[in-house]
């Protein structure tokens, strides 16, 4: 764990500073690791990844803002980072410095004009928890409970000196291309810009919980309250609840871990499916588990609309028997634009082969009625298949930046997907969405 | 005739014309005040300005020792409500304070306008830090902490130039600058980090540097 958290890098200098210092730290790691491999120890590739994630995330986890929000977006997708990176990174959510009370009650007197004990009968001075971009506080008004999001100021405004310091530094300590990343910096960049709005957080809120509401059993969404909100405050209902994660370990009954599995399986299946728009960020930190086993949906910052085409092309892939029929599978990547017509024999045979067994691997929970997620070999084989890939020098020579950037959210939305089935040991009905 | 009025109508006067007043003299006639009056108020036009920019201190600490949360406030806490409750003041005066605050390329030759702020605020910041070494929250450090008022003090002027440079929509990034600028100085004044620097860097050199703990 960071040993400090209240130590915040303020300046943009001892912000690059901490990160230098992080690069510091990796290359002794590093050292260490082939110190070790030179006098016959037995040096471990897994050993050193475990290390230099805690040295990265404790760097990350001290700057607020973007540089989190890089931290949780590459912690989600499987294919960029090692293991060891991914489960620092995950707990990133719950790492951010708290807000002092007077700059709450600033940010009240500057966008409402009025205090929080104006507006409410009782409001925490600290916060009951943390957000990338803010965080949360209690407050009561005639007995009824909410939970009151406030947003750390001047994010929108030093995001891109924060992406400008960090980018250059996460290329050299993650071992990442430039290629690689740019499509998760551009997508920070807009979704950070998007988040840092709550007026549209509260819009989309609002409509797409509508729209699901009642339509997925033993799922429900917390009230919103326009009157209470505005760009940099969002209130909606207190619930009390467990995360996600914290359920997945504590909770011992397999129907209650099924039953919550199911319920998030559905809702973005319907999402996707029906609605054409989601919620393109399942962390665990974005649902929570009440004492009846509901399922409480959180945070709307990130959401996503599909195009049609992009979803008819995409769904492709799921049909069985795709992956063994070459031209078929051709020409889908084709409608993606993952394949062009630039590339030589040789990049395309690496680029189907990789595919076509990525995609064996990532539709099979579709092929049948139910799948089961506990099943640790599968849950390993795509992590095992991303690391595979990432490591792939001939794959990567291979300019990445292919295809619909579409495919970056849905992309992700399914890892985070499937790794909170992982995370639940559950089995679901699975029926493909097609049939 | 009212010391408030005489500010008052100095101030329009500098954001009507652009300029201050050329002499007591004529400003006091607009005002149909005799010369010998102006004078029981304020020794000069500058000593006039100098109790402008008191005031505004004055005034906002008023307000903040006055708040209900004022006396479970941790001395982190006081500081930033005083410098949240500055800016929002701010907001009322702003045209003047960019017209006429002194600021840093040009404030070695108007320094003394200065000092009657400077003295309302270090006396404040004085009582917030006696209330801080209580809690544990400021360190002692003997003769260091003495220069603590004036560095705040400074970090005040760096707050109003910051602010009146700032071009964020409503001012936001001026409230993280104060934010994360002030837990940075009680980090610092706070923790026992900087001690324990000092106290490995005496150690490797093999002499000490006599007391600079005051205990």
């Amino acid at each position: 764990m960071p040993a400090d958290q209240d130590s915040i890098p303020s300046t943009r200098a001892s912000r690059m500073a901490a990160l230098a210092g992080a690069g510091a730290r990796v290359g002794v790691n590093y050292l260490r690791h082939y110190g070790r491999r030179a006098v016959g120890g037995a040096a471990d590739r897994t050993t050193l990844d475990e290390a230099n994630a805690s040295t990265v995330y404790d760097t990350f986890s001290r700057l607020k803002g973007g540089p989190l929000k890089i931290a949780q977006m590459l912690s989600i997708d499987r294919n960029l980072l090692p293991a060891a990176f991914r489960t620092q990174f995950a707990q990133a959510q719950y790492s951010a410095p708290p807000l002092s009370y007077p700059l709450v009650v600033r940010t009240f007197r500057r966008e409402f004009g009025k205090e929080p004990l104006d507006l409410f009968d009782t409001f925490t001075q600290s916060a009951a928890h943390g957000a990338s971009i803010g965080q949360v506080h209690r407050a009561t008004k005639d007995g009824h409970s909410y939970a009151v999001k406030v947003q750390y100021p001047g994010v929108a405004d030093s995001l891109n000196s924060d992406l400008a310091v960090v980018k250059p530094v996460a290329l050299q300590m993650l071992g990442l291309r430039d290629a690689d990343i740019e499509p998760y910096f551009q997508e920070v960049r807009t979704r950070l810009l998007e988040e840092t709005d709550y007026t549209l957080e509260l819009k989309r809120s609002i409509a797409l919980s509508a729209a699901t509401a009642g339509r997925i059993p033993g799922l429900r969404f917390p009230r919103y309250y326009p009157e209470l909100s505005n760009r940099r405050v969002l209130t909606m209902d207190w619930i009390d609840g467990r995360p996600l994660d914290r359920f997945a370990n504590e909770e011992t009954d397999p129907e209650r871990r099924n039953a919550v599995a199911q319920a998030i399986w559905d809702f973005y299946h319907f999402q996707i499916h029906e609605l054409k728009q989601f919620h393109a960020d399942p962390h665990p930190g974005n649902f929570l588990v009440d004492a009846q086993g509901d399922v409480i949906v959180l945070d709307f910052g990130c959401t996503k609309q599909i195009d049609p085409q992009f979803h008819r092309d995409y769904f492709r892939f799921l049909e069985p028997g795709i992956a063994d029929d070459p031209i078929a599978f051709e020409a889908g990547l084709r409608a993606l634009g993952i394949l062009t017509d630039a590339d030589t024999a040789q990049q395309r045979k690496f680029l189907m082969d990789s595919a076509m067994q990525g995609t064996r691997l990532l539709s099979r929970p579709f092929h049948g009625d139910t799948f089961d997620f506990s099943d640790e070999t599968y849950m390993a084989s795509i992590f095992e298949l991303g690391d595979e890939q990432r490591k792939n020098t001939d794959l990567r020579s291979i300019n990445p930046a292919r295809g619909s950037t579409d495919a970056i959210y849905l992309n992700r939305a399914y890892f985070g997907l499937y790794s909170l089935m992982g995370l639940l040991k559950a089995t679901l009905r699975t029926r493909s969405p097609l049939s | 005739m009212d010391r408030d009025r005489v500010i008052n109508h100095y101030i329009h006067t500098v954001l009507e014309t652009g300029h201050p007043p050329v002499t007591v003299y004529a400003f006091a006639k607009e005002l149909e005040l005799g010369e010998r009056e102006f004078f029981e108020h304020f020794a000069s036009l500058e000593a006039l300005e100098a109790s402008i920019w008191e005031k505004a201190v004055a005034d906002t600490i008023a307000k903040v020792e006055a708040g209900d949360d004022w006396h479970g406030f941790t001395a982190q806490q006081k500081l930033l409500s005083f410098l949240y409750a500055f800016c929002d003041r701010l907001l009322d005066q702003r045209s003047f304070f960019l017209a006429r605050f002194p600021r840093p390329s040009k404030r070695d030759s108007i320094h003394h306008a200065l000092k009657p702020m400077r003295h309302a605020f270090t006396d404040f910041a004085k009582r917030f830090l006696a209330a801080g070494k209580e809690g544990g929250e400021v360190a002692c450090r003997g003769a260091l902490t003495q220069t603590y008022p004036t560095v705040f003090f400074g970090h005040l002027l760096s707050v109003i130039e910051f602010n009146l440079n700032d071009t964020s929509s409503k001012f936001e990034r001026t409230d993280a600058y104060i934010e994360k600028s002030v837990r940075l100085a009680f980090d610092v004044i706070g923790t026992q980090a900087v001690d324990s620097a000092f106290d490995l860097m005496r150690f490797l050199s093999g002499r000490s540097w006599g007391q600079t703990s005051g205990h």
